[in-house]
């Protein structure tokens, strides 16, 4: 109608110069790190003034354009070491712990969202308080359960746990939060005509919570992937290291090798982009289609 | 509504049962074990006295033959099972074990698979050594058991120094019986059919039931309780009687060997780091005094423990008695299904996160640090006293002599407050900006929008190591970045590590560059939930989009965004990582925040109990924050 | 039923030949890299191969961040390694956490010990028992690029000139660079002048008078405007590569990142005047072979510590691995001899004191680099040192008080 002309609407090219002006902020230290793996040499780069330094000279100096543009880093730190057996333990260790992660929060939200039980709010505030007990200071009571007790030691399943656990008050929050926006009329309907509680579950809620669902794989994924010194602890054997624990080869003790570690983060990082890139488009469906009114 | 009253009959009879079961089987099963370890301490005290005379014995003797001669006849006068080995360096310089005959008759050399017999003898110089120096105490002594025998090790002591050891064998002697079930079962027995016979009796109201069996409950009880300490005192007593029949027997025996006059036997009855325990006079008689107080100690610990089980045997009765097990029961069978799908969740999370948790709460009461972790905790309690010294230090700043004002950086109040400013402006910061990112991004027809996304979630896709380290080499005085810039505008260059505010800012630059990612994605997610016709709606209604902002868009974010501030705040407030790799506390300790703290005081500066305190008074602040929080928003009520 | 027998048959055959062939196996956990890593892994290998080694050895490398809380964690576990190289720093630690490091007196007679340089052994003694066997050591030195400086110089007071006459803080050239801003170099003032952290007793002696008059001469090469501030190692690396900085003190690490092109040497660092002469005394790491008290095989994983400290080995680790090995014998090498960096170091090590390996250590750095800082701002250092001595007391005092 008539009013649909004097809406507000926000200019696109201000927001395109805002978010422009965000990226840049936001890549420039990983374009650093970029010149530093490019640059086939070890040193963190330090700016390199010329005597009595210019603006120019000052702003080129700020600029992390690589001089030279090499890939010895990159080959070195994958042939030098089973790097791509690390990263592949790393993917075994951080798809478990998502898919197990996942799916006991799925479970779990889902019965904190809808059913009203005795113990409800006070299961919902212990996932919070767990989270609570500084965790640096837990790594030998870990050690004991999972390495002595459970005899999981130098295994990709007792990191799959580790990580599991330490991801699930997150993800079940905000699985809860999200199926608490989903309308119980559409799983009532399913009801009436006849649905058992698991395909109303499979069929109505998952597809409505995608978003959600996204969010806490991506957030279980990056758990299990970056994690350092659980999996340096628990690992006994070379061949089962991950990628933090290989990466951390390059910079730990008296000699610190940056270009090996820039590259090696690199390459570490691109599996996460691409997960993101495929996630993407669950993060961005919702509810737009309005699917209350029927 | 006349179903009750045999109901209740039942439970309060039932709760009596469990009651009296936990209080008096429970009791009697821990005194037993009090009282087995209390007969091995008596006969380790005993051996520590005979162990103390030979080496006494021995270190008297000028030389090796004397120390050979020496050992034997104390063999001699000693039970037949007694074994004496004398060790000076890696020499076996006297034995009396059968083995050691003929090829292998001391002295001579250790074998290679006695040297843990070597490393003995070292542990027990160091200990010497370090308990003169003042150090953290050490045993001097050790003991091993072996069935009802003990194997002691004391320091051999030549002109002051510590040569070597003297390693005896005292063979077990006769152990005293054991104390029967008998009266408790008795107790319990009379107790149950006295309830019996008056829940028959007596008319069947709740009031009454409750009145008789608590009285009942307590009558038995105390009976038990009596009983037992009565045992326990009497034990208390033998035990101390062969204690200085013992003495008594090492001095006369000791005296034959040495023809000396007088000894004092009674410094033989030592601790593990041979500080006499004045129990038994130099002529071998108990101290009256000494003796009535470590029966008292005995008795009052008993006593404790005791108290202890009543009072849960009495909550048992109460719980089960009013009904309170029967409503757990139903409420179980009803939400069966309900708990099967929290269950797997809530155990992961139990077993890996609360086991640790409870451990480093029991661990805060204590004085544990690295000198003494070979002691059980209950040595090393000190109960509040590390809250107390962590909260009741109030001295933040003070006036120096000329004038200024001296922060105490590692006060906790300070490092408290610091960590409040820290995760507030982070959290804050975290959240606008991630959140008005998301609303850019959400917007209908805007191109390149997959793009925008990719690059923004690069902070979180990197190990945070490097990305942190670099932003550290930003800020550097003379090369980095920032003062590079600052000097392009002609700004002075900044030492931003040498001020707390401006150290601070670094760590603040680096911490938001690296949490705005994970908050876009949340409320991008978030922000799916909310049907486009609500907007549509509202702008018919000719709503302003701040309108619309304040009453669709906040008010359905706050769900998913609650829950994610919350945690957001919990992480922040322990962000180890970016201050220990960006700042390090720098200057000065004074951008410490908590849970840096704690770490040092863990493994640095090796005080457990202290740094667990610590930690736990961290996890409570948040509790509390947690719990208002939570109120505030009422986040866990479905919308 | 035969089908049954069969299966049974052929998962008996499998399984007990390959338990039979299941060895006793030591293992040897490292947290080398590079070059010290395949000059270790040919040692083991050569260890293996000898005829009369009863149980071979399995190197597993670990990451440095790490390893000292492995150790933690596994060894009084009894899931560790059986033997494990690392500085001494953390033994102190160790041993009085208990069953973590096993001593080895026992098996060590005086003509060992005497093979090996006197303070090595010194650095792996604790409370009178040794604990390990001396690998190699670490000490800095003066890194010096020949083509800007020809002769390096001798006492302090050389230093200074020599520094002031290279430096042009225009054009970015500073005469030395080191990290004067971290304790553990400083520490070669302070011991030079004969101070130090600890007396024999493990009390410390922070605010000794020998330190602070070490910390002023520092204040005075401050002063003196020769060093760059804020030296990051970063920072001192580049400065030398990029040939703007003639003088380093640092250690064999630094070796390792200087760009190809640099012709530089290494000389003792220099003595100090303002001390009568004494010489700078850094502090020494030293890496040794620690034996797991949890092993089940502790007398054949000492032969395997005995012989990768030996002269055989020592060779390999030194010219291959690029790592100064503690073992006297080593060099008399003739190959040895002619490297001019081993032998510096060498030279250097004759001067240097065994870092402390007290437990109290790790307490120490947090107000030692508070102090250092303070100083390197302007604070007066007997103030700043007072306050390191109070706060290191009081975190002593509270291990050591009985309830």
């Amino acid at each position: 109608m008539a009013g649909s002309h004097r809406e507000e609407r926000t200019p696109h090219w201000i927001l395109h110069a805002f978010l422009v002006a965000t990226v840049i902020y936001t890549v420039y230290p990983v374009l650093w790190v970029i010149t530093i793996a490019l640059s086939g040499k070890q040193s963190l780069a330090i700016a390199d003034l010329p005597a009595d330094p210019t603006k120019l000279d000052r702003a080129r100096a700020v600029l992390p354009w690589p001089t030279r543009f090499a890939f010895s880093n990159f080959i070195s730190v994958m042939t030098d070491q089973p790097f791509a057996r690390w990263m592949l333990n790393s993917a075994i260790v951080a798809i478990g712990a998502t898919i197990v992660g996942v799916a006991l929060s799925c479970t779990a939200a889902y019965a904190f969202s809808r059913f009203k039980f005795p113990g409800r709010r006070f299961g919902m505030m212990s996932f919070l308080v767990s989270q609570m007990f500084p965790g640096t200071l837990t790594l030998i009571p870990l050690y004991i359960i999972i390495v002595q007790w459970l005899g999981l030691g130098s295994t990709l399943s007792g990191l799959v746990i580790v990580y599991a656990t330490t991801s699930i008050p997150f993800s079940v929050w905000m699985l809860k939060g999200y199926f608490d926006t989903i309308p119980k009329e559409l799983e009532e309907a399913a009801v009436m005509e006849g649905a058992g509680p698991g395909k109303i579950f499979w069929s109505i809620v998952l597809p409505l919570a995608k978003p959600a669902i996204a969010i806490t794989a991506l957030f279980s994924f990056m758990t299990g992937w970056n994690e350092f010194i659980q999996a340096a602890t628990f690992m006994d054997k070379e061949d089962m290291y991950t990628a933090p624990v290989g990466l951390r080869f390059f910079v730990g003790g008296f000699q610190q090798q940056w270009g090996y570690f820039a590259a090696g983060s690199i390459i570490v990082s691109i599996p996460v982009v691409l997960l993101f890139l495929y996630l993407q488009k669950y993060l961005v469906s919702g509810l737009t289609a309005g699917s209350v009114k029927g | 509504m006349n179903e009750r009253p045999p109901a209740s009959r039942t439970r309060f009879g039932v709760g009596l049962l469990l009651g009296l079961v936990v209080a008096l089987g429970g009791g009697w099963a821990l005194l037993r074990g009090a009282r087995a370890q209390l007969e091995d301490d008596w006969i380790t005290r005993r051996a520590i006295v005979a162990a103390n005379a030979l080496g006494a014995l021995v270190g008297q003797a000028p030389d090796d033959a004397a120390v050979r001669k020496a050992v034997t006849a104390w063999q001699e006068t000693h039970p037949p099972g007694t074994r004496v080995r004398v060790i000076r360096g890696t020499t076996l310089e006297a034995s009396t074990e059968p083995a050691d005959t003929g090829e292998k008759a001391a002295p001579r050399r250790l074998a290679r698979e006695e040297k843990p017999l070597y490393d003995q003898a070292q542990r027990l110089r160091a200990g010497v050594d370090t308990n003169r120096e003042g150090g953290a105490p050490k045993p001097e002594l050790e003991v091993e058991r072996e069935g009802g025998a003990r194997r002691v090790a004391v320091p051999l002591e030549a002109d002051g120094k510590v040569t070597g050891m003297v390693h005896v064998l005292v063979p077990a002697d006769a152990s005293t019986g054991r104390r029967s079930p008998l009266q408790a079962v008795l107790l319990l027995f009379g107790a149950m059919l006295l309830y019996v016979l008056g829940a028959w009796l007596l008319p069947p109201r709740a009031a009454l039931l409750a009145v008789a069996s608590t009285a009942l409950f307590c009558l038995a009880a105390a009976f038990f309780v009596g009983g037992e300490l009565r045992a326990l005192g009497l034990a208390e007593r033998d035990g101390q009687r062969a204690l200085a029949g013992t003495v008594a027997a090492e001095v006369d025996r000791t005296r034959t060997l040495t023809g000396a006059a007088t000894l004092d036997g009674g410094a033989w009855d030592t601790d593990l780091t041979r500080k006499p325990r004045g129990l038994i006079t130099g002529a071998g008689a108990i101290d009256r005094e000494k003796g009535e107080a470590e029966a008292q100690e005995i008795r009052r610990r008993a006593l404790r423990s005791l108290m202890a089980l009543g009072a849960l045997g009495f909550v048992l009765l109460v719980v089960v008695g009013f009904g309170g097990a029967n409503r757990v029961g139903r409420a179980l069978v009803s939400n069966r299904q309900a708990y099967a799908y929290i269950a797997p969740a809530i155990i992961g999370t139990t077993l890996l996160v609360f086991f640790p948790f409870f451990y480093g709460i029991a661990l805060s009461f204590t004085d544990s640090n690295i000198y003494n972790t070979n002691l059980p905790l209950s040595e090393l309690w000190v109960g509040l006293r590390n809250y107390g010294t962590i909260l009741g230090d109030f001295g933040v700043v003070r006036r120096a002599a000329d004038g200024h004002w001296v922060f105490n950086y590692l006060n906790f109040y300070w490092t408290f407050l610091f960590t409040v400013i820290w995760t507030i402006t982070n959290v804050v910061w975290g959240v606008s900006f991630g959140l008005l990112l998301a609303l850019v991004l959400n917007t209908k027809g805007l191109a390149l929008r997959p793009i925008y996304r990719v690059l923004l979630i690069l902070p979180w896709a990197m190990p945070n190591y490097i990305t942190a380290l670099i932003w550290k080499g930003m800020f550097h005085r003379q090369f980095g970045v920032v003062n590079q810039v600052l000097a392009i505008f002609g700004f002075e260059p900044l030492s931003w590590f040498d001020r707390p505010f401006t150290s601070f800012l670094t760590a603040l630059a680096t911490n938001g560059w690296l949490s705005f990612p994970f908050m876009m994605v949340v409320s991008l997610g978030a922000l799916q939930s909310i049907p486009a016709d609500l907007y549509e709606a509202a702008r018919v209604d000719g709503a302003s989009r701040w309108q619309q902002f304040r009453a669709i868009t906040l008010p359905s974010l706050k769900p998913a965004l609650v829950p994610a501030v919350i945690l957001s705040v919990v992480w922040t407030f322990n962000m180890f990582n970016i201050i220990y790799l960006v700042t390090a506390g720098e200057p000065g300790g004074s951008t410490e925040i908590l849970i840096t703290q704690a770490y040092k005081y863990a493994f640095q500066r090796y005080q457990y109990g202290y740094a667990a305190a610590y930690a736990t008074i961290i996890f409570a602040i948040l509790l509390v924050y947690g719990t208002i929080q939570n109120r505030v928003t009422r986040a866990t009520e479905a919308l | 039923m035969r089908n049954l027998l069969v299966v049974l048959a052929a998962v008996v055959g499998v399984v007990v030949p390959g338990t039979a062939a299941a060895q006793a196996k030591l293992v040897a956990w490292h947290s080398y890299r590079g070059g010290e890593k395949s000059a270790f892994e040919k040692v083991v290998a050569a260890y293996n191969a000898r005829p009369d080694t009863k149980i071979k050895v399995d190197p597993l490398a670990v990451p440095f961040d790490a390893f000292a809380d492995k150790i933690s964690a596994a060894v009084p576990r009894g899931k560790g390694p059986d033997i494990f190289i690392y500085a001494q720093d953390r033994m102190g630690g160790w041993v009085e956490a208990g069953n973590t490091v096993e001593p080895i007196d026992f098996y060590v007679d005086d003509a060992l010990k005497g093979r090996f340089i006197p303070t090595t052994v010194e650095a792996l003694t604790y409370r009178g028992n040794l604990y390990g066997l001396p690998l190699d050591y670490k000490v800095i030195a003066l890194i010096h690029n020949k083509k800007l400086l020809k002769t390096p110089p001798k006492t302090t007071g050389e230093l200074v000139k020599v520094a002031q006459g290279l430096t042009s803080k225009g054009a970015g050239k500073f005469g030395l660079a080191w990290s004067y801003g971290d304790f553990y170099y400083v520490a070669s003032l302070l011991n030079g002048f004969g101070g130090g952290v600890f007396d024999k007793s493990t009390r410390p002696t922070m605010n000794a008078p020998e330190n602070v008059k070490a910390l002023e001469l520092l204040v005075k090469w401050e002063k003196a405007g020769f060093m760059p501030a804020e030296p990051s190692s970063a920072l001192i690396t580049s400065l030398f590569n990029e040939e703007k900085a003639p003088m380093v003190f640092s250690g064999p690490w630094f070796l390792g990142e200087v760009a190809s092109g640099i012709d530089y040497g290494v000389a003792p660092l220099p003595t100090i005047d303002e001390a009568g002469g004494k010489p700078m005394r850094p502090w020494m790491t030293v890496e040794g072979v620690f034996v797991s008290a949890q092993s089940q095989h502790k007398d054949a994983a000492f032969e395997f510590a005995k012989y990768v400290t030996g002269a055989e080995a020592g060779k390999v680790m030194a010219l291959e691995g690029r790592q100064s090995p503690a073992l006297k014998a080593v060099y008399d090498d003739p190959k040895v001899q002619a490297d001019p960096v081993l032998s510096a170091f060498r030279k250097q090590v004759e001067v240097a004191v065994p870092m402390p390996n007290v437990a109290e250590m790790t307490m120490m750095w947090s107000p030692a680099t508070t102090a250092l800082n303070k100083v390197n701002a302007g604070n007066s250092p007997k103030e700043a040192m007072d306050v390191a001595q109070k706060a290191l007391q009081k975190d002593v005092d509270a291990l050591r008080k009985k309830k």
